[in-house]
């Protein structure tokens, strides 16, 4: 195979360069810089004013730590709202009735869904989500008097292994492991691996799914289901409550938007090819939400089983094996299939046909983080638009170039890491959240503080 | 047969894996600087059966897990497609039926050249 060449294997790191005439756009839309030097920025809202948000996420992978804040734009200028501890990242905001609702990822001690007041007086309505893994709590949508947020697994693809001390958690919680929503009835399938809890060299283990390192499972096994549980869209009530179950079976449902017709959809970022048991050929999916549905994570991947099936199965390594024995459901097919190892993340639905493609939902793509998954060429770093009725995905907001990639690794002023999308309360701009320069290769993940932005696209 | 078979595949790495992605074509609406709006139906089918099938390792016919096609000669995609290459599946008669290879031919065909 050929070596991986992804966006973000840059040499050196260049410093942020800022020019919105690199990007590229259809005929008719224009971009330009909000504000910049932003850390880790994730998400944006807008209050009863139309006073710009933004929220840095105090956290990157990397394992780079920061204070989670909520910040207000004005020009160039920024004033601090609130600060978090050290819970991030804060991954998504909304604005509803006059106070902020902010999901906080809660990699250290748990996800949490917070609601800030104006004035930033932080109340938790609900804590101790199962963040501390690979994935975090996102969101949050407000729909009908209820907060939803999705909540990431913890592991690639159902099974803790030496990819989990990676990633820097299994160290801090050796317990941890992926928690069903329903009960499930496993496989029985177990994975060798170093025991990356020891210093011994030749000390290994064998880890079966959702159960934590080191422990194995048998055929036939049930997992009991419980709440909160991972890979899932869960809801509570506006005001805080008990959670309920509303989909599960994802695998990091990352954005969640309404769409012209009142349905949810859920971005939900694909496999790895990490960990024990290596997925490989999965695409970022984009799913309409379903009440009870189960979408197919672990065995699964478009509404396809990933047994036996040459589509998924690793280059060089032995064809996937299914962990669990039984099924909730078919699992229904995505509504759209997005590139693989593209990150596809935050999601909204343009609703004012004076900005055009009215009803078609647009995606941040973050990027691929090549050592994550190998990829020939950079993949995301752009903004796209989708047709949900048809899955017909096309480019918005690229670089340009003879071919794609982020800003740094084209040497130009464009795009870094888009992270999320959110039109203006008039749906007449789309505002773009860049995470900023992210480096990936061979020796780990490198964010790089102060090079995150927000940009504004509108029609001319 | 078996031997043409191999041979074309044996090609086809060559040119996919070493000369291809070095001659990226990207046809995206952006960098066209033109909006893509097919009349011919079949092309419009053909875009989505592409998005279900394609899209995810040739995103726009670029480079991603896959690489570009959209510099590969016409000739030459339905035989990758039909027997696959490297870790490309192929897609036989139950994946893509013949109907639908040709609506997905004749839609980057138009991808191509709008």
């Amino acid at each position: 195979m050929r070596s991986p060449n992804g966006g973000g294997q840059i040499t050196t790191i260049p410093p942020r360069s800022v020019h919105a005439g690199d990007i590229a756009l259809p005929p008719g839309y224009k971009i330009e810089p909000v504000i910049s030097g932003l850390t880790f920025p994730t998400a944006i809202a807008f209050d009863d004013s139309n006073n710009l948000y933004v929220i840095e996420a105090g956290y990157s992978y990397g394992e780079v730590w920061g204070v989670p804040k909520l910040l207000r734009v004005n020009g160039d200028q920024l004033t601090q709202i609130a600060a978090g501890t050290d819970n991030g990242p804060w991954t998504g905001i909304a604005w509803h009735d006059s106070a902020f609702y902010v999901a906080e990822g809660g990699e250290k001690h748990g996800g949490q869904i917070l609601k800030i007041s104006r004035e930033g007086v932080m109340t938790p309505l609900i804590s101790n989500l199962p963040s501390i893994g690979d994935h975090h709590t996102n969101g949050p949508l407000i729909k009908d008097n209820y907060i939803y947020f999705g909540q990431g697994v913890a592991t690639n693809s159902g099974v803790v292994g030496e990819d989990n001390a990676e990633f820097g958690w299994l160290a801090r919680h050796k317990d941890f492991h992926d928690i069903p929503c329903k009960d499930v009835v496993l496989a029985g399938e177990n994975y060798s691996s170093k025991n990356v809890l020891t210093d011994e060299p030749d000390d290994m283990v064998s880890t079966g799914a959702f159960v934590p390192f080191g422990t194995t499972t048998t055929a036939g096994q049930v997992i009991k289901g419980s709440l909160p549980c991972t890979g899932s869209v869960m809801r509570i009530p506006i005001n805080g409550g008990p959670v309920e179950l509303v989909g599960w079976g994802f695998r990091n449902p990352f954005g969640l938007a309404l769409g012209p017709d009142g349905s949810i959809y859920v971005t939900d970022n694909g496999y790895d090819e990490r960990g024990s048991r290596f997925v490989w050929g999965t695409g970022d999916l984009l799913w309409k939400l379903q009440d009870g549905m189960w979408y197919g994570w672990p065995d699964f991947s478009e509404g396809k089983p990933l047994a036996d099936n040459g589509e998924f199965k690793p280059p060089t390594k032995d064809g996937i094996k299914a962990l669990l024995q039984t099924y909730p459901n078919t699992p229904p097919k995505p509504a759209a299939i997005f590139d693989v190892h593209s990150s596809s993340n935050g999601i909204d639905f343009s609703r004012n046909p004076a900005f055009g493609f009215n009803g078609e939902a647009f995606v941040a793509q973050f990027g691929d983080m090549s050592g994550a998954g190998k990829v020939l060429s950079p993949v995301g770093f752009k903004i796209i638009r989708v047709n949900v009725e048809n899955g017909t995905i096309r480019d918005f907001a690229v670089n340009k170039g003879k071919r794609n990639g982020p800003a740094s690794f084209l040497g130009s002023g464009g795009l870094e890491r888009p992270v999320s999308v959110k039109f203006s309360p008039d749906g007449s701009a789309l505002y773009v959240v860049d995470f900023g320069i992210m480096k990936t290769d061979k020796d780990g993940i490198q964010p790089q503080k102060e090079t995150g932005m927000i940009w504004k696209i509108t029609k001319i | 047969m078996r031997k043409n078979i191999l041979a074309t595949s044996f090609v086809l790495a060559i040119i996919s894996t070493m000369i291809i992605p070095s001659c990226v074509v990207r046809r995206s609406e952006p960098i066209v600087g033109n909006m893509f709006a097919p009349v011919d139906q079949l092309a419009i089918e053909g875009e989505t059966i592409y998005m279900a099938k394609c899209q995810k390792c040739h995103p726009g016919g670029e480079g991603g897990l896959g690489p570009s096609i959209n510099g590969l000669p016409g000739f030459l995609k339905p035989v990758q497609i039909r027997h696959g290459l490297g870790v490309m599946p192929a897609f036989k008669q139950d994946d893509l039926p013949k109907d639908e290879l040709k609506k997905v031919r004749i839609y980057m065909r138009e991808w191509q050249k709008y």
